[in-house]
């Protein structure tokens, strides 16, 4: 990716002036193309101007992990929140540009799997990635009772 | 088929021609950047969730800028990824700017996930007025 001004290649490349050219004919539309591509399918990530982040999902022992990239956001513009079996989290990340401010705001909202602690619930932010931690319910764990038999 | 393969030669090259790095970092993804410009330098904001300061290179070559940010975190054994859009691939940016940027200067700062530099420009590219005499 270039961050100078692009100048188009001059046609001469296209069509050599003498005769015998070293370069094919080809080799600069060639170039061109691979370019092109080059840009369009190396899939560039987490575009924050779409007000979408990615989200993670792992299932520990005895807590659910969801672990969101968010860079660039402070930690007081981050809300998260616990509803019913659905975690929400907000963040907005402000930008100074020049004079202006801009504001980008997203939200997610990601269905948690099993019984969770509503009120266990922790989250730390690093590094520009947020981790939630949910402790489960521990009534999820069978109790085993063992009986003798007479 | 081999007339026509003379004829399109991108045909018969390899697909992807990737330039891996010194060191071969296997596949990488391509960070979210943006550059602002002004009259003395670029402003260059890059998206880096999950690379601290000791997984980040920043290269400064004749032509090009290299960044490769390396993620800092690991899964830890105990869990289980139910469901994952993020991905462990090292980031990898590399901008080219032809002899524009004065590779000497060059300032950046790495903070919460995002990278931001200011990359000033070469004296020979910048405006310059020339007096008739």
């Amino acid at each position: 990716m270039r961050i100078v001004r692009y100048t188009y290649p001059e046609s001469r490349s296209l069509a050599p002036a003498s005769g015998l050219s070293l370069r094919s004919p080809w080799a600069g539309l060639e170039s061109e193309i691979d370019r092109f591509f080059e840009s369009a399918l190396s899939g560039s990530t987490g575009a924050p101007l779409d007000n979408r982040f990615n989200v993670d999902l792992y299932d520990g022992k005895d807590h659910t992990y969801v672990r969101a990239e968010l860079p660039g956001v402070t930690r007081d513009d981050i809300n998260v929140e616990m509803v019913e079996g659905y975690l929400t989290i907000q963040a907005a990340r402000k930008q100074q540009t020049g004079d202006r401010e801009e504001s980008f705001s997203f939200s997610r909202s990601v269905s948690i799997p099993d019984e969770v602690q509503p009120d266990k619930v922790t989250a730390a932010y690093e590094n520009g990635v947020l981790t939630v931690t949910l402790p489960k319910k521990e009534a999820v764990q069978p109790k085993k009772v063992s009986i003798a038999v007479k | 088929m081999s007339l026509f393969n003379s004829i399109v030669p991108s045909l018969t090259r390899p697909l992807a021609r990737r330039e891996n790095g010194g060191a071969d970092l296997g596949p990488t993804v391509k960070p979210y950047y943006e550059v602002k410009e002004t009259d003395e330098a670029w402003g260059l904001a890059v998206y880096l969730p999950g690379v601290a300061k000791d997984g980040l290179e920043i290269t400064a070559e004749e032509s090009q800028l290299r960044i490769v940010g390396r993620r800092a975190w690991k899964q830890p054994e105990g869990w289980t990824a139910l469901y994952r859009e993020s991905t462990d691939a090292p980031f990898e940016l590399v901008l080219a700017h032809d002899n524009a940027v004065d590779a000497g200067k060059i300032h950046a700062e790495l903070t919460d996930g995002v990278l931001r530099a200011s990359l000033p420009k070469a004296e020979a590219i910048k405006p310059r007025k020339i007096v008739v005499s």
